[in-house]
């Protein structure tokens, strides 16, 4: 073994070392760990999570942030009399197509990953992904930066996106895919596209992306062959004849209109409208775009769910959300609010060593291999690895869920829809 | 009338695009590490001891470091950290979290004054260093949302609207102001005799510096800093007719006219407070724009509605410089400015003033928010000091009681600085236009329905929802 792979080696051991380690607080909270969003004590029993597969019985807060506001001011409230419910038997699948027409898909948990790139991520992270979302019999996205062939053996739980640079769209790329997901926004960077750094564009990526080497990538905003409802048919069109048997997503942000761009993309034969909050990760944005444009998730969720519901298509569609989604409370909480499910990606990262630091588009990426492209970095995640940590993460969620459930005597995740009157608000 | 050479069309009517030239203009004084880190000696020592065995004394593995940007890239390693390169990034806590500490420095912790945030000052700092945008990588991070500018977020378009391609320009997105009063109809059987609008090329100016922070240096580079954006420099006691001066929105009093001659500015402000001023100067300065300059109050908007019909062009709204008003309950300034927008639609007088608002401007987001607000522009003060690298010697809220103390400067290096400034809030600012599918900032003003406040949106979504007993 040479000494480039003793060094990968040897920080790999620690790194995932140090995951195992932290969450038991020998070492107390590290003092510069975490933020608002994601406190020191979330990121901590994110990683116990990834551990163990079962939710933090060491006294860490696992269930919000401290952002003072959306769900991190959201409770449950406590009941006495309800009917009991065994947790085993509580069922998470949601269906994925409310339609009457085209292939029926169920995932088991109400939750599926968020578009990363390759090229924003570790070819490694993605395929770890790709493994957990298979053994989980979820999906994850690709997201804008192409379909590589490692991924294809997954390709029946991955969704492929479309995005508006086009990287990586190819007709057999559509034709694998279960789910075809259309992204007019990302909740991070609303309005303004996405770009990939020029560091990041290696040799694999720009050829990924059919473009140069260590040249920033723009992709504009917005799709300029999309300017109406009915402009927005044709790209739901063109998928459904390219892949008839692909579902459709379109992930939209949050803007004020957010209920009126849901229901133009119902009409327009969308299976799943995907919102995306203003608060969801990123692998670059600009600072101002993250904190001004665009509602957060927890006030976009009710106003899509109360308006297809008065148009009365709320069944015909599915809800899904994302942008700040962190934590199982979260995702059930988003449920409550009106979705159908969540999308999820930065607690993904968090599971294999993320620390939300925000240093992703630096030089080299991220310093533990997940939003990275460099060959040395990206080596600190194994995807055996990786897959059992995110595996775990959702097993944990799940079980968390099934608590959520059963304190209410709900017997099925879609029973909790719009339950807003299980909820408390705190000052 | 258009001012500066970033002019859109020049003398021969060829056009320009308006750009800013952003250069690298690094800070001349040592800024705080925003991180402190350490190792715990004894323990590191002795780590190195093991990995020694471990690693059969290979010297290249041993003293492998576990961090990517060099912290421990220095002749002692984790013994003397290079504390300043590190980014927070927490890797070595992560591989060694008995040894590893890093926390946020406690000269960062002190930094600025309890409305400028650390965070606040490093980010002017970062702008007026580099001119760029300020990037970063995964989610928000802080609060959910706060007060004033903090508890509104900006609409974007989607699908059903044309959104704009601005950032990357290939769509161009102006964000020149008129300033002055606009004529209310078309009529070509009189001749106006009103003074022409001044067009610049930004909706930002600079204000009067703070009391007793005025100097030369510090005047130089903001006079240069004017004339190279194009925009407007707000001054006191500066004699009309001295070089350099171009860009000058002079603050005349009644004492001052006299200094004029036969001459008039091409627009001034006045003490809106004092009486009769406005009349003498709309009769002595006949050609010029006068904006009244006054403090926002409760009853701003009753008093912007009495100037307006007195002849007045324009109002300088100054809040504090913590963004409040000078009312009793100290609103925000966007709920002031709110205020008195629609005051002066409802009278339909809007038309007739261009309204600056000044005090708490102190970030990127905040100059459409205040223009959503119903500010035509804003004029920026202590942010002007913070990205000279002022010093902060204690509170600067009060408009009289300055804390921010300028440092000894090259007029050069701070006019870049300004530049830098003026130049990445502008690509800022069309980042959020483009997002909302405008293409001009004029059309954002008062435009209420383009904003989401905090408070609305959580009454609306959360009904129905119980308060926690």
């Amino acid at each position: 073994m040479g000494n480039l792979e003793l060094i990968v080696e040897k920080h790999t051991e620690r790194i995932h070392h140090g995951l195992d380690v932290l969450p038991t607080l020998k070492h107390g909270v590290p003092e510069g760990l975490g933020n608002k969003r994601w406190t020191g004590e979330l990121i901590l029993a994110t990683y116990e999570q990834a551990l163990t597969g079962d939710v933090p019985e060491n006294g860490l807060e696992y269930k919000t942030g401290n952002s003072g506001g959306g769900f991190d001011v959201l409770g449950w409230k406590t009941h006495d009399d309800v009917a009991k419910v065994d947790e085993e038997s509580i069922d998470l699948s949601i269906g994925l197509n409310k339609r009457p027409d085209g292939k029926k898909i169920e995932i088991p948990l109400p939750i599926y990953g968020g578009g990363m790139s390759f090229g924003s991520i570790s070819l490694n992270f993605m395929i770890a992904r790709a493994r957990a979302a298979k053994r989980l019999r979820t999906y994850t996205s690709t997201g804008e930066g192409g379909y590589p062939d490692q991924i294809v053996p997954y390709r029946d739980h991955v969704i492929t996106q479309v995005a508006t640079g086009m990287f990586g769209v190819r007709e057999e790329t559509i034709q694998y895919a279960p789910i075809v997901e259309f992204k007019y926004a990302q909740g991070a960077k609303p309005g303004l596209g996405g770009h990939l750094l020029a560091d990041k564009v290696t040799s694999e990526v720009a050829k990924m992306r059919e473009s140069s080497m260590f040249t920033s990538l723009y992709s504009p905003f917005p799709f300029h062959s999309v300017y109406s409802v009915e402009d927005h048919k044709k790209h739901v069109d063109w998928i459904k004849t390219v892949n008839p048997r692909a579902l459709v997503s379109v992930k939209v942000s949050t803007p004020t209109d957010v209920d009126m761009v849901a229901i133009g993309s119902y009409y327009a034969g969308a299976n799943i409208i995907h919102i995306d909050g203003g608060y969801g990760g990123t692998g670059a944005a600009p600072e101002i775009a993250k904190k001004n444009i665009a509602m957060p998730i927890e006030y976009a969720i009710p106003k899509v769910h109360d308006y297809l519901v008065s148009e009365g298509v709320r069944d015909k569609i599915t809800l899904m959300a994302s942008g700040g989604i962190r934590t199982a409370d979260d995702v059930a909480k988003a449920i409550a609010l009106g979705a159908d499910g969540c999308v999820v990606g930065t607690a993904e990262a968090v599971a294999v060593g993320c620390t939300h630091c925000g240093n992703c588009e630096r030089g080299r990426g991220c310093q533990v291999g997940i939003t990275t492209t460099d060959p040395e970095l990206s080596q600190f995640i194994d995807p055996d690895w990786g897959e059992r940590r995110i595996v775990n993460l959702f097993n944990a969620w799940s079980k968390r869920l099934r608590m959520i459930l059963a304190s209410f005597g709900l017997e099925t995740i879609r029973d909790l829809r719009g339950r807003k009157d299980l909820l408390v608000r705190f000052k | 009338m258009q001012r500066g050479f970033t002019r859109q069309r020049d003398q021969e009517g060829e056009y320009h695009r308006i750009r800013i030239e952003s250069k690298p203009a690094p800070h001349v004084y040592p800024i705080p590490n925003k991180f402190d880190v350490s190792a715990r000696k004894l323990r590191l020592a002795a780590m190195l001891v093991h990995e020694a065995f471990e690693y059969k004394f290979n010297k290249e593995v041993v003293l492998s470091r576990p961090c990517i940007y060099g912290v421990f890239g220095g002749r002692f390693g984790g013994f003397k950290p290079v504390k300043h390169k590190c980014v927070g990034c927490m890797r070595c806590v992560q591989e060694y979290p008995h040894m590893m500490t890093v926390k946020h420095s406690n000269r960062y912790r002190r930094l600025g004054d309890s409305f400028w945030t650390p965070e606040n000052v490093f980010t002017v700092w970062d702008e007026a260093s580099t001119g760029k945008i300020p990037v970063k990588g995964m989610g928000y991070k802080g609060p959910f949302s706060g007060e004033g500018f903090d508890e509104m977020w900006t609409d974007m378009s989607e699908i059903v609207r044309p959104t704009r391609d601005g950032v990357y320009g290939r769509e161009y997105i102006s964000t020149s102001v008129d300033i002055g009063r606009k004529p209310k109809s078309i009529d070509f059987t009189e001749v106006d005799d009103q003074p022409k609008t001044l067009e610049i090329p930004v909706p930002i100016i600079f204000d009067e510096l703070p009391n007793g922070t005025d100097n030369a240096d510090v005047r130089a580079a903001i006079g240069q800093a004017a004339e190279k954006i194009g925009t407007l420099d707000i001054a006191r006691d500066v004699r009309f007719g001295e070089p350099g001066l171009d860009n000058l929105l002079p603050i005349i009093d009644e004492e001052g006219i006299a200094d004029y001659g036969e001459k008039q500015p091409e627009i001034a402000e006045f003490d809106a407070e004092r009486p009769d001023l406005l009349k003498k100067l709309l009769a002595r300065f006949d050609r010029s724009i006068l904006i009244g300059r006054l403090l926002l109050k409760e009853d701003s908007g009753s008093v912007a509605c009495e100037l307006a019909r007195q002849g007045v062009h324009g109002l300088h709204f100054c809040a504090d410089y913590h963004g409040h008003d000078y009312s009793k309950d100290g609103r925000h300034v966007s709920t002031a400015l709110k205020d008195v927008h629609q005051q002066l639609v409802r009278e339909g007088l809007r038309d007739q003033v261009t309204i600056i608002a000044s005090g708490g401007i102190i970030l990127a987001e905040h100059v459409p928010k205040a223009i959503i607000c119903g500010a035509d522009l804003v004029a920026i003060d202590t942010t002007v000091l913070v990205a000279l690298q002022a010093e902060f010697q204690g509170e600067t809220r009060d408009r009289s009681n300055c804390r921010l103390m300028p440092r000894k400067i090259n007029p050069d290096w701070g006019a870049q600085r300004l530049v830098n400034l003026i130049g990445v809030w502008r690509d800022q600012l069309i980042e959020i236009l483009s997002a909302m599918g405008m293409r001009d900032v004029r059309r954002l003003r008062g435009d209420i329905g383009r904003s989401m406040m905090d408070s609305e949106l959580r009454e609306q979504s959360f009904k129905g929802i119980p308060w926690a007993t």
